[in-house]
């Protein structure tokens, strides 16, 4: 009689044999190191500016809006850790059993409240020139995403195109904080239209701002606790609602999306939700030729920040809500104050199969590359 | 931090804030710090007590008041602190995702609100409190417990002054 593997039975493999894919990691870039790199007049700027003294995400005129609304307590946490090189992060990565990571921001991850459109569309040309130079190397196993500047559409498109057969450059980032109008927005069409066209990814990701856009009135909190639940968690669901009302999915049926940085616990909430307000309002998306969660079942869902339950079960059973063995990608976020040590995602009861999809298997599938890092769609 | 996925195995099986589910094929290793031990009997104590071994970690003036460092120990990491004059020791493993709990910047205060202040904010613990630098789980040295999760107590290791040289018990 053939011998039963039940989950339970199954030896568990070790973190140290699965391969890991870390889809969201950042780097730093700051002025001083993007002025080069930088378009006159704004390099200027930069330059001006490279000495400034800088807080986490905070430096007035690259990435403002930072969030200390509250009194400063002394601490030990070290909630301003940064990397600085590709061979750091390399080191740093490997003691946390990442294979390969994918390269966000630090600083641009608030481009989107930049008020000069030329000045973020030149900041992003420089970041992507920038981090291809310094920073991506399959070698090190550092692949990047390049910025699509939501302040021009038409510029991200270019940028996009220019980068689409770098081997080293594995998907574009959606900036959300801060961001108005939201991705779905029919001005945004040249970015989807170009990252289906060269076969990248979109990867949405927020980051805790105060900004008079939905959903950043975050002031309305007197706690980091209530801005950073609700800073990237709303944004990211804001985004993903209106890319479904224009119909992003439909009218790029082969753009891949994966939505970084939120947990994975409010996934079924939102298809759940979705799918009821579809009954009501089919007619204000007609477009859509299926409910909303079977397009959201297709798109992909970072694990960081890993919500931790008491009992780590309700993760297994959260992700049998919206076939998240198949679709959900392991994320540390470091060197950020709340990333993740691959060891809570590793606890979460799965079959050994289901463990090595969400480790990797899955991310090789959305970035199209192979297990050394390498693109397939060259 | 640590060059291995720091001596947990399987100790946080179910998340590191359940109560202790089973330990099947992992051995506790540095992760026994969290476990609530079962109250051992007196005989059982003086046994253990003899089995004990102390190390010399160092002087006493190398650990001045209101420092701690870490030292490794029967190939353990363990974080000596002196507070007001007091040693204490414990783990330089978090239960929550096993971050260097002993190698922050500062032991510190904390804030607290009660009852009898009308939930008015007061620092408190001057001194008393380590944060783990990964994620800033906050625990009180000299009970081991973990102000978040009250249930979650360290293992507190016994560290002496005996001569002018400081020793710990592992």
């Amino acid at each position: 009689m053939a011998e039963t593997v039940t989950r339970q039975k199954e030896r568990r493999e070790r973190l140290e044999d699965i391969l890991v894919v870390d889809c969201d990691v950042h780097v730093h870039e700051s002025p001083g190191e993007l002025a080069p790199y930088c378009d006159m007049p704004w390099r200027k700027a930069l330059e001006n500016i490279a000495d400034v003294q800088e807080y986490y995400l905070d430096i007035p005129g690259f990435s403002p809006g930072m969030t200390w609304y509250e009194a400063r307590f002394p601490s030990g946490h070290e909630g301003r850790r940064m990397v600085h090189t590709p061979e750091q992060m390399r080191e740093e990565l490997s003691e946390i059993h990442v294979d390969i990571g994918v390269l966000f921001p630090d600083h641009l991850l608030k481009i989107a409240v930049i008020t000069q459109d030329e000045y973020a569309a030149a900041l992003a040309r420089a970041y992507n020139s920038w981090l291809l130079d310094n920073w991506c190397s399959q070698e090190l196993g550092l692949l990047g995403c390049v910025i699509a500047c939501p302040q021009d559409p038409e510029d991200a498109a270019r940028e996009i195109r220019r980068y689409a057969r770098e081997p080293e450059i594995v998907g574009v980032y959606l900036p959300c904080a801060g961001l108005e109008p939201l991705w779905g927005h029919r001005k945004y069409d040249p970015i989807y239209e170009a990252a289906q066209e060269t076969d990248l990814p979109v990867l949405l990701h927020s980051v805790t701002v105060v900004h008079p856009v939905f959903p950043f009135n975050l002031h309305v909190f007197e706690t980091e606790f209530g801005r950073h639940i609700c800073g990237h968690t709303f944004s990211i669901m804001a985004n993903l609602v209106h890319m479904i009302s224009s119909g992003v999915p439909v009218r790029y049926p082969q753009l891949r999306v994966a939505l970084t940085e939120v947990g994975i616990s409010w996934v079924p909430f939102l298809m759940n939700r979705m799918d009821k307000e579809y009954l009501e309002r089919r007619r204000e998306i007609p477009i859509l030729e299926e409910r909303p969660s079977h397009y959201l079942k297709k798109m992909y869902y970072a694990t960081q920040p890993i919500e931790e339950p008491e009992n780590l079960k309700d993760l297994a059973t959260l992700m049998s809500l919206y076939d998240g063995e198949n679709n959900t990608i392991f994320a540390s976020d470091w060197p950020h104050h709340d990333f993740d040590h691959p060891m809570k995602v590793y606890q979460i009861p799965l079959s050994n199969e289901a463990r090595r999809k969400v480790f990797g298997e899955n991310a090789l599938r959305l970035f199209k590359i192979d297990a050394q890092g390498r693109r397939l769609n060259l | 931090m640590a060059s291995e996925i720091r001596k947990d195995d399987g100790e946080f099986e179910n998340g590191a804030f359940a109560s202790t589910g089973s330990h099947d094929r992992h051995s506790p290793g540095e992760a026994g710090a969290a476990r609530r031990e079962p109250v051992p009997e007196e005989a059982d104590l003086a046994a253990m007590a003899r089995e004990r071994k102390e190390h010399v970690v160092g002087d006493a003036s190398d650990f001045p008041a209101g420092s701690h460092q870490v030292v490794t120990v029967g190939g353990r990491q363990i974080g000596i602190f002196n507070i007001n004059g007091e040693f204490y020791g414990l783990p330089n493993v978090c239960p929550h995702q096993t971050g260097p709990l002993c190698e922050g910047k500062a032991t510190t205060g904390t804030l607290v609100a009660r009852k009898e202040d009308d939930w008015k904010f007061r620092w408190d613990y001057e001194g008393e409190i380590v944060a783990c630098p990964w994620h800033g789980l906050e625990y009180h040295v000299p009970t081991g417990r973990c102000l978040a999760f009250p249930n979650i107590n360290l293992r507190r290791y016994e560290v002496v002054v005996e001569d002018g040289k400081v020793k710990v018990r592992v």
